[in-house]
């Protein structure tokens, strides 16, 4: 090609811009990745002996599903305050939970996921990442390792091979089979299936079906609702007219609120049987909103993770939900019965016994430790002071939470027991997972 | 500087490079042909998905966590290079029916309309891209070969760079070429092009497949390095996001749509990050977006026509014509002035 | 037997399809007219929609009457749109901006006023309190009476804006202005005022729109308006941008096929099927169906306020 073409096609401008960048930043990098931390690299700077821990609530604050954040934070807060209270982990007697903002898909969370990493001071632990953006983030912060409790449901992680990544809640699939049992139980034959193309429910509608029919019930109609419409009565009519006994459902809350209020006008009130994505407090609120709380007491229950409404555990959470100073998004009664943020806070003291335990803040190390806090057989303790006084004492403990007991299976999952609730968070009914075989 | 510090730079920088290239494919659509097409996000979508599901494997395989078609894995670069074929194609079946005379807001708006119409399909039919889960643990391209940390971001970072500069150069020969003045003037005067000759209809559609196809890269490249993707992250207001960028850049104009790129997607979601933290938990949050939308809004207030602004082109007539400053015409009379063209309007 | 069932499920689904154009209606009437004035794309339409909801659920807390909400509603519309052109819009128009630059500023706006009601009222979810309504049986569909009030509501809304539009001076001032802005002015329109007052009311519409559609989905949160947008877009669209009878009838048509094709096919693909619907009439006939014909004066036309 002529000089003149080359010439032109070598406008220097944006090259030596990009040039210049791209080579800046890999001069500074190299200068100081050559002095800073060596070998596999800890998160953050090396422990320094007295600086301040950092939880990460890594969570969607804004968008659609801007409560999960303040769900998780309502967890992870009060637990870190009661750290402190309880005089901090080994010599740091500062520890704090922060809320970081995923911004709810997979490309904006990678780097709001490296900038948590970058700049989180002494980060030990994350309470996240959520379904939204859990397949980007996850690998961050394995390789970056960062102990993670996430609250993701896909069942791609019920094999999951990140030694980071733990789950102290069921995946979506799991909740499937409870809700059929239940149903099962209560007698029902013919029951709709209602669940809405997000997420959560592309894993739990495929097994409430199949447990259901394993069970000897009738599907008599499986929607797949498109979220966040005007109005739904065309589908609400359609599923009427197949005359079901009872309603399985899990739609976001809107969309929840819009449908059974259809279904109240254009069929009659049937018995609701949710996934636990319906027994958060939006859900409740936006669907008594719609139909009437006291119909929603009658009428609705919701498959969760089991967590005891009594006991020790529970009430410590409630003591140290109800004296947060901070980061408890009001009105505070709405957290109590939240197996989300329940989990978060049993997360949030387990990481921290596990530093305790393992005599270390770097994540490396007590990484293993957790399954150690955790394994039965041992004292049983059910918060943070309790844990720490024993282990100073010598003793190895059984962390309980207020989700109950903890087993991790090889994959660092403990699915646990379901329950069944009420709005009102009593309890109907409970499944061990040997229950829930018979669904399988 | 830290581990944490260098991935979270380089992360930057990959994501810096594929806004850049996507950004020039848009510039090159709507900056230099002047096509309101605000359904390019799909595009690179497209690409991403087919770089996923051509690294990914059969969908059967992993556990069967994942339903999506055609399932395969093919060698790096292959399943990149094909993402831009599929959105050039696909950018092809859609300019062929849309890339009519209509007005530039109904062309804007039956774009959108077709961006959520995508949106719609890909999150409500489950086996085509795995509905709202998206696809994801998509394997990096050669990360088993490279196995240090850092070492694999800097490679992915040249690497994104290496494509930057093909981009570029591609884009760059297409728009100081005369295929480029062709472009500029379907834009710019549509009738007085077709006047003199010019084939509008296929230069648009030519223009159109080419940005598609930059989409498509940027898409396969950006998806190999996040390993996952779902319809979350490509809304029809991303479109919108990367046009901000190219106008605040500067359209018409690659150094400028650059400058914008690094502008408006990286720098305005990053620094917002940084405001302090305060009143009730999300609340900070909210405000983030509160001043990403009052930056948007402040560059384009206070410097509409973009940071680098299009070049005035100027053109020498033939010294023989001899048209004058003055207009007296005759030879000698005056030199030869310089003809300006006006430059793309916003 | 078939031909009963299958009957009696379109009409079913119809009745069900004018409740939701009802409310598309009213919003898209609004947009159109927005749209006619100003040649302005207004992305913060559904988001406005949201913030009148808001204004009616204050009110509604604070224990008013239901049509008392309504008028809240409508007043945080009105004052919203006619603030956000006066202040934002018609600033970037007089500098120049064009249909681009504009969307952009839009979407800004959109932006922020959702983001400013979710850092107002939190990441929650609220109701308007309704009283008790029953079920009614009219011609094979079953509605509520708070639908038939909607569907009710928004005939008098269209009847009430065709007065205006015909009938009195204001409108024939818009119509006038919407078609050719410089000979409004020659003509001794006071364009500023014409445009302003369209912005108050296609503004109180919005609001309107926005009450009635959190009242069909009995819950909302900051996200809930702009979710309806592209619709109402979409509607406005099909019955050609500034043409209000147009949108009036896009809205009929797209609210009766969402509910006709959910009851057809699979729910899931409701508004894909209305959107492809609205895709190929445009394509059919690029301004819409009663729109003006595409011609070179038309042709990337200019505000000039």
């Amino acid at each position: 090609m002529n000089r003149l073409v080359l010439r032109n096609m070598l406008r220097l401008k944006p090259l030596a811009c990009l040039c210049a960048t791209f080579a800046t930043v890999f001069a500074l990098s190299a200068c100081g990745s050559s002095g800073g931390s060596g070998g596999g690299g800890s998160a953050g700077s090396p422990d320094t002996g007295t600086d301040t821990l950092t939880f990460a609530a890594f969570n969607t604050f804004s968008g659609p599903n801007a409560t999960f954040g303040p769900e998780q934070l309502a967890g992870c807060g009060p637990a870190a305050q009661a750290i402190v209270a309880a005089g901090g982990v080994l010599d740091h007697k500062t520890a704090v939970c922060n809320p970081e903002d995923s911004r709810g898909d997979p490309a904006d969370a990678v780097p709001a996921a490296q900038q948590v990493i970058a700049t989180s001071g002494h980060l030990v632990g994350v309470l996240g990442p959520g379904s939204d953006e859990a397949p980007a983030t996850i690998p961050l912060f394995n390789r970056s390792h960062i102990p993670m409790f996430s609250d993701a449901g896909q069942g791609l992680f019920d094999k999951s091979t990140f030694k980071y990544f733990w789950r102290i809640l069921p995946a979506d699939d799991a909740v499937g089979y409870a809700m059929a049992l239940y149903a099962h139980q209560q007698g029902y034959t013919r029951v709709a299936s209602v669940f809405g193309t997000s997420i959560g429910a592309q894993g739990s509608a495929p097994t409430v079906a199949a447990g259901f029919k394993k069970l000897g019930g009738t599907i008599t109609t499986a929607q797949l609702l498109a979220l966040d419409q005007s109005s739904y009565r065309s589908e609400v009519a359609q599923m009427a007219a197949a005359k079901p006994q009872a309603i399985f459902i899990e739609l976001d809350p809107q969309t929840a609120a819009t449908y059974l209020s259809e279904v109240q006008q254009l069929y009659h009130q049937v018995p609701i049987i949710g996934t636990d994505g319906t027994t958060q407090p939006p859900w409740l609120k936006a669907v008594a909103g719609a139909i009437g709380k006291t119909t929603v007491q009658k009428f609705y229950v919701g498959a969760q993770p089991y967590a005891p409404t009594t006991g020790p555990a529970h009430k410590l959470w409630l003591t140290q939900l109800h004296g947060a100073t901070s980061g408890v998004a009001k009105p505070v009664s709405q957290w109590e019965n939240d197996s989300y943020s329940e989990a978060a806070w049993d997360a949030t003291n387990i990481i921290a016994l596990a530093m305790e335990l393992s005599k270390s803040t770097n994540p490396i190390v007590y990484n293993t430790y957790i399954t150690k806090v955790t394994s039965p057989g041992h004292v049983i303790v059910h918060d943070f002071a309790q844990g720490k006084a024993a282990i100073l004492a010598g003793k190895a403990i059984t962390y309980v939470g207020t989700t109950g007991p903890i087993t991790f299976d090889q994959y660092q999952n403990s699915p646990g027991s379901f329950e069944i609730n009420k709005s009102d968070a009593s309890t109907v009914k409970t499944y061990s997972a040997a229950d829930l075989q018979s669904a399988k | 500087m830290s581990q944490a510090v260098v991935l979270y730079a380089t992360t930057l920088l990959v994501y810096a490079g594929v806004d850049i290239m996507a950004c020039w494919g848009l510039n090159l659509q709507f900056g230099v042909t002047g096509i309101y097409n605000f359904a390019f996000i799909i595009f690179q979508a497209a690409g991403a998905y087919t770089t996923g599901v051509l690294t990914l494997g059969p969908d059967t395989a992993n556990g069967g966590f994942q339903h999506y078609i055609f399932g395969s894995t093919w060698p790096f670069p292959l399943p990149i290079l094909m993402g831009g074929v599929v959105a050039g194609v696909l950018s092809l079946l859609i300019g062929l029916v849309t890339l009519r005379r209509l007005r530039s807001d109904y062309q804007a708006m039956v774009m959108l309309v077709l961006a959520v119409i995508a949106t719609l399909v890909a999150e409500n039919l489950a086996t085509f891209v795995n509905g709202d889960s998206g696809l994801a643990l998509i394997p990096q391209p050669l990360s088993n070969q490279i196995t240090s940390v850092t070492g694999y971001q800097w490679w992915f970072v040249a690497f994104t760079a290496f494509a930057c500069l093909v981009v570029y150069f591609f884009v760059r020969r297409i728009t100081s070429a005369p295929l480029g003045r062709a472009l500029r003037a379907v834009r710019d005067h549509e009738y007085a092009a077709a006047a003199l000759g010019k084939n509008v209809a296929s230069l648009r559609l030519f223009s159109f497949v080419a940005g598609g196809v930059i989409a498509g890269i940027s898409g396969g490249i950006l998806v190999s390095f996040i390993t996952a993707w779902s319809p979350g992250s490509w809304l029809y207001v991303e479109t919108l996001v990367l046009l901000t960028a190219v106008i605040v850049g500067g359209m018409g104009n690659n150094f400028g749509v650059m400058l914008g790129a690094m502008l408006v997607p990286v720098a305005f979601n990053e620094i917002t990050r940084y405001l302090p933290q305060f009143g009730r938990p999300g609340l900070i949050d909210a405000f983030q977006w509160i001043v990403i939308g009052s930056l948007s809004m402040g560059f384009l207030w206070f410097r509409p026509q973009g940071i680098v602004p299009e070049r005035r082109r100027k053109y020498k007539p033939p010294a023989e014509l001899g048209v004058g400053a003055t207009g007296a015409v005759g030879p000698g009379a005056g030199g030869p002035e310089p003809a300006t063209v006006p430059d793309g309007r916003l | 037997m078939f031909h009963l069932v299958f009957a009696s499920t379109l009409v079913e689904s119809v009745g069900f399809g004018l409740v939701t154009a009802s409310i598309l209606a009213i919003a898209a009437v609004g947009f159109t007219l927005q749209f006619g004035v100003s040649n302005m794309l207004n992305l913060a339409y559904g988001d406005i929609m949201t913030a009148a909801a808001f204004g009616a659920y204050e009110v509604n807390k604070a224990g008013a009457p239901l049509w008392v909400s309504f008028i809240a509603g409508m007043a945080t519309g009105a004052v919203t749109s006619v603030l956000l052109h006066r202040y934002i819009y018609r600033p970037f128009v007089r500098r120049g901006t064009q249909l681009v630059g504009l969307v952009i500023v839009a979407l800004s706006a959109a932006v922020i006023i959702q983001n400013a009601l979710l850092a107002g009222f939190g990441a929650t979810f609220f109701t308007l309190k309704l009283p008790h309504t029953s079920t009614v049986h009219v011609a094979g569909a079953t509605l509520t009476v708070l639908q038939l009030v909607i569907i009710g509501i928004a005939v008098a809304a269209m009847l009430a804006v065709d007065a205006m539009l015909r009938r009195t001076r204001l409108g024939k001032a818009m119509r006038a202005t919407s078609g050719n802005p410089a000979l409004a002015r020659a003509c001794g329109i006071n364009t500023n005022r014409v445009v302003d007052t369209a912005w108050l009311i296609a503004g109180g519409l919005c609001g309107l729109a926005g009450v009635l559609l959190v009242l069909n989905t009995a819950s909302f949160e900051s996200t809930t308006g702009s979710d309806f947008l592209v619709i109402t877009i979409a509607a406005a669209m099909l019955g050609g941008v500034g043409q209000a009878y147009g949108a009036m009838i896009g809205a009929v048509v797209l609210g009766v096929v969402t509910e006709v094709a959910a009851a057809y096919t699979r729910s899931s693909f409701k508004e894909v099927i209305a959107f492809a619907v609205l895709v190929i009439i445009v394509l059919i006939r690029p301004q819409g169906m009663f729109g003006q014909p595409v011609t070179a004066l038309t042709m990337n036309k200019e505000v000039v306020n």
